[in-house]
């Protein structure tokens, strides 16, 4: 690893479906359970076209907060790990997925060689005053 | 015509849920995110790749500026082959199927993965917004 390069802090999420990270600088904070988080919450996984997180999951909730200052509340199916990655290591999608693939800006190599998908936030917009992803919160179920 | 860059080993590649079945996913290669393309899904033939492995052996194709992974079962050996060698393909019809050559005695297709990978590219997606 290149010292003088500033590493990158990433939260990794193992979510069974596919793992998923976002930038650690965007986080707020992690709820402990999805069902203890009573704001609109939004299954990012699932508004890209993966299944639906089961209601009988073990969920946690990431809390990101973008740069209009908006805090999305994630939820997180699965294990959770922060890390700090060489920039190197993060590798924006090529051309010719990246335009199908709006929510995802680069894939995460960690330390071990896997691979995880690291997430935009910021680029969910809500249909008015529509919160997508709030039925799947299981708090509202 | 897609050009083999590399031959290399079994390929670890994450699934992208935005993906078609053709180009399911994303590997690393040399520092940078490269589509990987799953021929059984192309051809109809043969078991799907599934995520986070390959197969035994991986091409590694440049096709213009994009570089394609190509998980395959086995890599024989390059085989030179001329203009007379390859006769119409009689076995498939698709677009990417330049035609076939006797091999070992065998009827092999000959694909230009270019065309195929050009053809099986995912629509521009405006995103579930």
């Amino acid at each position: 690893m290149d010292l003088a390069r500033k590493s990158v802090g990433i939260v990794h999420v193992h979510d069974p479906r596919v793992h998923w990270s976002v930038r650690a600088a965007q986080v707020m904070r992690i709820a402990a359970a999805a069902a203890e988080w009573h704001a609109p919450t939004v299954d990012m996984l699932a508004m890209i076209g993966a299944p639906a997180t089961p209601r009988n999951t073990a969920l946690r909730v990431v809390i990101v907060r973008e740069a209009s200052g908006r805090d999305i509340a994630l939820l997180a199916a699965g294990p959770i790990d922060v890390a700090d990655v060489d920039p190197s290591d993060v590798l924006p999608l090529p051309a010719a997925l990246a335009a199908s693939a709006p929510y995802i800006s680069a894939i995460v190599v960690a330390r071990d060689g896997s691979l995880s998908l690291l997430l935009e936030p910021s680029t969910v917009t809500f249909a008015e005053d529509t919160v997508l992803g709030e039925e799947l919160c299981p708090s509202r179920s | 015509m897609a050009v083999v860059r590399e031959i290399g080993g079994p390929l670890t590649w994450i699934a992208l849920p935005t993906a078609t079945p053709a180009l399911p996913g994303v590997a690393a290669w040399r520092g940078r995110a490269i589509a990987v393309a799953d021929l059984a899904a192309v051809l109809g033939a043969g078991e799907r790749l599934a995520s986070p492995t390959g197969r035994v052996r991986t091409l590694y194709l440049q096709h213009g500026a994009s570089t394609l992974a190509v998980p395959v079962d086995t890599v024989r050996e390059p085989l030179a082959l001329s203009d007379d060698d390859i006769r119409p393909a009689r076995i498939r019809t698709d677009a990417f199927c330049m035609g076939e050559a006797d091999v070992e005695g065998h009827t092999t297709l000959v694909v230009d993965l270019g065309v195929l990978l050009e053809g099986y590219r995912p629509a521009v997606a405006s995103g579930p917004r």
